[in-house]
């Protein structure tokens, strides 16, 4: 870089705008730096990881149809739901993220403890966060969804967002659901189809709080949009983010024969 | 300067999440255990308190408690010096219900009086 002159980076840079405005030929305009609000720093979820709290056990009407008010299931995925919260309660309903392999998928990278970065950039935004870690990308520079024929369901899906003023406004299509029994939502087994299409509203709703609105839709699984709120809440500055070796010290692996989920002594093998 | 530094973590101290897996068939209700520190893995996904706790009839059992991951609970002034090997404490926890020693830390109450976690605050229900 020694001896390259200023007005070299210049017209790289613009050469480079260009060239990413015309390859994905875009319709909206991409907000510059300056126009992007501040959301730097760590933050950490604020309130449980338990999407639906009237689920678990002592805490509201547990598995009793019609007491819970979310999410609006059809009746096969309730029956779905109240096998796994049964399957909970018998620890026979692993977490499947518990044996370290697999991304925890949108939306529920919006619903874990440990910190956040919330990475704000003209062309894209990134959601990192610590534990997994996961990560996930909304494409804010002008492109479109791509067709559904051009998705095949992952754990995060595709999402493309634009700013609305000071709210980021994203599409998220392309989810795995629950085709795999691989993706969940929480612990207690909440899932969704791979019809689901979710579109997110995020801003700051004081210099302390993100927010985060998501309304779910999912014709195979919901009779109506559900409509979950997460709030992320600014830590001190000077902190650090840390890695997490999910496979570190998992003292919490999955028998695979029962399902159950064990608890390794310090001695390597299962506690009794 | 070190009490300083756990009164400052109990007074802030949130409800400790273990949303790693599946909750381990924790109850809800807590215990009181008295033992001696064997180890202290601060170590993620989650950090294990390994205590020897002497039962009524003489006999040594070793205790796992689980806590948070050590990322959460180093910006909240816990190090893996915080449980040294061979304190004693008083340990308030939420065994599983299986009746094996393995159970949710909520807090300790070391021989000196200083308090780590929240000794009085509720059981995590997540």
């Amino acid at each position: 870089m020694n001896g390259t002159r200023p007005g070299t980076w210049v017209v790289l840079s613009t050469g480079l705008s260009l060239a990413l405005s015309l390859s994905y030929g875009q319709a909206t305009p991409v907000t510059p730096f300056d126009k992007l609000p501040d959301w730097s720093g760590i933050w950490m979820m604020m309130g449980g990881t338990v999407f639906d709290t009237a689920t678990q056990t002592g805490k509201g009407g547990a598995i009793t149809p019609g007491v819970r008010e979310h999410p609006p299931y059809t009746d096969a995925y309730e029956k779905k739901y109240e096998e796994h919260l049964a399957r909970r309660d018998a620890n026979r309903f692993p977490d499947v993220i518990t044996n370290c392999g697999v991304p925890v998928g949108y939306p529920r990278i919006l619903n874990l403890p440990d910190a956040y970065e919330f990475m704000v950039r003209p062309d894209e935004f990134y959601i990192i966060t610590e534990n997994g870690p996961n990560t996930m990308r909304v494409y804010t520079d002008g492109r479109s969804l791509p067709n559904k024929q051009d998705t095949w369901g992952t754990y995060t899906g595709v999402s493309v967002g634009h700013w609305e003023g000071d709210t980021l406004v994203w599409e998220t299509i392309g989810l795995k659901g629950d085709r795999d029994n691989d993706s969940i939502l929480d612990r207690t087994g909440l899932i969704l189809s791979d019809a689901a299409r979710m579109s997110t509203r995020m801003r700051k709703i004081n210099d302390n709080t993100l927010q985060a609105v998501i309304t779910v839709q999912d014709s195979k699984a919901l009779t109506k949009p559900w409509i979950v709120t997460k709030q992320f809440r600014k830590q001190r500055p000077g902190l650090f983010m840390y890695d997490y070796g999910c496979a570190e010290n998992n003292r919490n692996p999955v028998n695979a024969a029962t399902g159950e989920t064990l608890v390794l002594g310090s001695d390597g093998k299962p506690v009794k | 300067m070190k009490s300083l530094c756990v009164v400052l973590f109990a007074a802030i101290a949130p409800v400790t999440v273990l949303a790693h897996h599946s909750g381990a068939g924790f109850g809800n209700e807590t215990k009181i255990i008295i033992g001696t520190v064997k180890q202290f893995q601060f170590t993620n996904p989650h950090s294990w308190i390994q205590v020897n706790v002497t039962d009524e009839t003489g006999k040594v059992v070793e205790w796992s408690l689980e806590w948070g991951s050590p990322n959460q609970l180093g910006r909240q002034g816990i190090r893996p010096t915080t449980f040294p090997e061979g304190a004693k404490a008083t340990f308030k926890v939420r065994p599983v219900k299986s009746g094996a020693p393995v159970a949710a830390f909520q807090a300790a109450k070391f021989e000196d009086g200083h308090i780590v976690g929240n000794w009085e605050g509720d059981a995590d229900g997540q």
